[in-house]
């Protein structure tokens, strides 16, 4: 059973965290906060805080409490989820008078993650959705599987397995995510480390596209040449049943 | 033998196209510890997927390959592949009968033979795999105690059955592993204390002779461990298990426990038995035997009558030659040779755990990236050998098997630092 609270920190940390990669890819998405300059703080009462914030072009989510312009509060972690799955409103606190970007630009590129996360039709054919909808899937995988492991009582039993390093996911000449694990406790960080400790590959963009949807095992993608592990394996072995977790999460 | 030691690589196109068609039809494409996954066959290509046979140190593969091995089937490979004492008692069984509705005399035989043999053995019990083996000791320890609590190491392997394994793993319920207490390797004085715990609760404590799990460094009990694990078994009524399925035989002939110098309650059986026909076993003491009559535990092939043939033959073999002595010996003789050649080439290889099972690893580089690329260097050029788990020496090993695995390695040594200055360098 998915425990609220981490089903939370995996919409504010994961989902949400999605809009940086939307504001450098999607041009509309960049048109969307050209100029903006602002901050969101989300309240989760017994749940995460985290901060969102805009400035030149680009979006950044923080964990925490920051300096911001709006401060939207929500009364539970349920009460959190429902706003990512469009059946609740949060109650705003402070920065009534920068609403109309709650309203605007921001349900915009709220509607826009949905457009990439969840495919319709034959969107997948088009090489750049197809793109984005992988990369953009694979980071909020990543970044939820690091709140996972370190909120859910299964994942941090096997993030607790999890030998300390850098665990570095990658696509072969292509995106690159990485876990700091350190007794126990993950971090997940966007970019190539230059000191892995083990890594996962992929061979393509294809093959991490069917791993992330279910169409492919690690052992068929490990034995097909699409993926390929090496380094201190414990660190994947124990990651993978996270990993397994994230669905129940990202629902 | 008719091959030697060649300059030319070793290519897997066979291997790879049968593993094509076996991905399809086969959850994992190989399933089980045989897997290239499991196995820690990294790169895959560089390593071959099936063989087609097999005799003393070697096996051949489907692309005509032939490697000096030292995973000996992860252990049942003992006097060499298809000995032909334990085959000629075996084929003599099967042309007799093997799989008949009554055991063959075999059965008592082997039974004698093991309680002649092993320090602890009052009685035997015969089933088919190492952890059919854990399996019924437990049972034999909560039927003996009435006791659900068993006491485990960390890392230590029993076998597959949902007990022996990890909540995190998948298929396993938290039922399945609620009875489990586990504590650390070598640590007597965490034992005390969950027996403190859980007083009048533990059934058993299992383990294996030594701490010889995968992916880390092997190690030895310390001075007085298993003597004051026995005490407070002893004075607790807790049933010492020994889970000798890997280290059996390699060891010490009369049980590993016996290389330790302490006396388990139950000891478990497998690998080496019977050179690799199917049969694993628990033997006991007196005071356990008639626990073990009352345990429900059989199948259909266990009472079969060849490999307890088989085993008879392998058993007194191993005893005629004093084989866990001349496996420590070669193991010596092939380790210092190894240790050697990566100083050459200026890389350190750290050996550890018994000789004839001995674990290496190359320490200049913690990631295991090196050992994984040393490994595949000697897959390429036919000695086998693997990255995460420990080796294992058979009697059949030559000195010019030896001789020649060095050579190839002092090769793979070379080619791993020349890829590796940076970390060499750290
Ligand atoms: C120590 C130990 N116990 C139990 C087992 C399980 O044996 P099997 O795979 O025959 O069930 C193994 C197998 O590797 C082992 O090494």
């Amino acid at each position: 059973m998915p425990d609220s609270n981490v089903k939370a920190r995996c919409n504010l940390f994961a989902v949400l965290r999605g809009i940086e990669y939307l504001v450098e890819n999607d041009s509309d998405c960049k048109d969307l906060v050209a100029g903006v300059n602002l901050a969101i703080q989300f309240n989760v009462s017994g749940g995460p805080s985290g901060n969102l914030s805009f400035k030149d072009g680009r979006a950044e989510m923080k964990s925490g409490k920051h300096k911001s312009n709006i401060v939207l509060y929500f009364s539970s972690p349920e009460h959190f989820n429902k706003m990512i799955d469009g059946k609740a409103n949060p109650i705003p606190l402070k920065g009534l008078h920068r609403l109309g970007f709650l309203s605007g630009p921001f349900m915009k590129l709220a509607d826009k993650l949905n457009y990439y996360l969840r495919p319709e039709g034959e969107l997948l054919f088009n090489p750049e959705y197809f793109r984005i909808n992988t990369e953009l899937t694979a980071y909020t995988a990543f970044f939820a599987l690091a709140e996972i492991g370190n909120y859910d009582p299964l994942g941090m039993m096997s993030g607790s397995h999890i030998p300390d390093g850098i665990l570095q996911i990658k696509v072969d000449d292509g995106i690159g995510i990485y876990l700091e694990v350190r007794n126990g406790k993950m971090n997940c960080v966007k970019g190539h480390h230059e000191d892995p400790r083990a890594i996962l590959s992929f061979s393509s963009l294809e093959s991490a596209h069917k791993l992330l949807n279910g169409q492919l095992d690690t052992f068929t993608g490990l034995g097909s040449g699409e993926m390929c592990m090496r380094g201190f394996i414990p660190m994947l072995d124990n990651m993978n049943p996270i990993l397994d977790l994230v669905p129940q999460y990202l629902s | 033998m008719e091959e030697t030691i060649t300059n030319k690589l070793y290519t897997n196109k066979k291997s790879m196209e049968i593993f094509q068609r076996g991905l399809k039809v086969l959850p994992a494409g190989i399933p089980g510890h045989l897997g290239p996954v499991q196995s820690q066959f990294i790169p895959t290509s560089a390593y071959p997927l099936y063989a087609t046979r097999a005799k003393n140190s070697y096996f051949w593969d489907v692309d005509g390959n032939r490697y000096i091995d030292y995973m000996c089937a992860y252990g049942p490979n003992v006097l060499g592949y298809n000995n032909e004492l334990v085959d000629n008692a075996a084929m003599e069984q099967f042309k007799n009968g093997n799989c008949m509705p009554l055991p063959g005399i075999a059965q008592v035989e082997l039974a004698e033979l093991l309680c002649d043999t092993i320090t602890i053995a009052d009685w035997s019990f015969f089933m088919k795999n190492g952890g059919d083996a854990t399996g019924f000791a437990k049972m034999v320890a909560h039927a003996a105690t009435g006791r659900d609590k068993v006491v485990m190491i960390e890392g230590g392997y029993h076998g597959v059955t949902p007990w022996t394994q990890s909540l995190t793993h998948a298929g396993i319920t938290p039922a399945d592993v609620e009875n489990n207490l586990i504590i650390k390797w070598n640590d007597a004085a965490a034992f005390q204390r969950v027996v403190d715990e859980n007083p009048g609760q533990i059934a058993a404590f299992i383990s294996t002779p030594y701490d010889h799990r995968v992916f880390a460094d092997n190690v030895l009990p310390s001075d007085g461990y298993w003597q004051k694990i026995r005490q407070i078994c002893d004075d607790n009524g807790i049933v010492l298990i020994i889970d000798d399925v890997r280290c059996g035989f390699r060891l010490d002939t009369a049980g590993s426990a016996e290389y330790f110098g302490f006396k388990p309650d139950l000891a478990c059986y497998c690998k080496a038995l019977a050179n690799g026909y199917n049969i694993s076993a628990v033997v006991g003491r007196d005071s356990l035997k008639d626990a073990a009559a009352k345990v429900f535990y059989t199948g259909s092939y266990w009472s079969s009558a060849a490999p307890m043939a088989a085993a008879i033959a392998c058993i007194n073999e191993l005893k005629r030659i004093d084989g866990a002595k001349v496996m420590i010996e070669k193991g010596k003789k092939l380790t210092s040779g190894l240790v050697e050649a990566a100083k050459d080439a200026g890389i350190t290889l750290k050996i550890s755990g018994i000789p004839s099972m001995f674990f290496m690893r190359i320490t200049n580089d913690d990631s295991l990236m090196m050992q994984q690329e040393f490994c595949a260097e000697c897959a390429k050029r036919g000695v086998f050998f693997v990255s995460h788990h420990n080796h294992f020496i058979n009697c059949s090993l030559t000195d010019e098997d030896i001789r020649d695995t060095v050579e190839i390695a002092a090769e793979a040594f070379r080619i791993t630092a020349q890829n590796n200055i940076d970390r060499l360098n750290r």
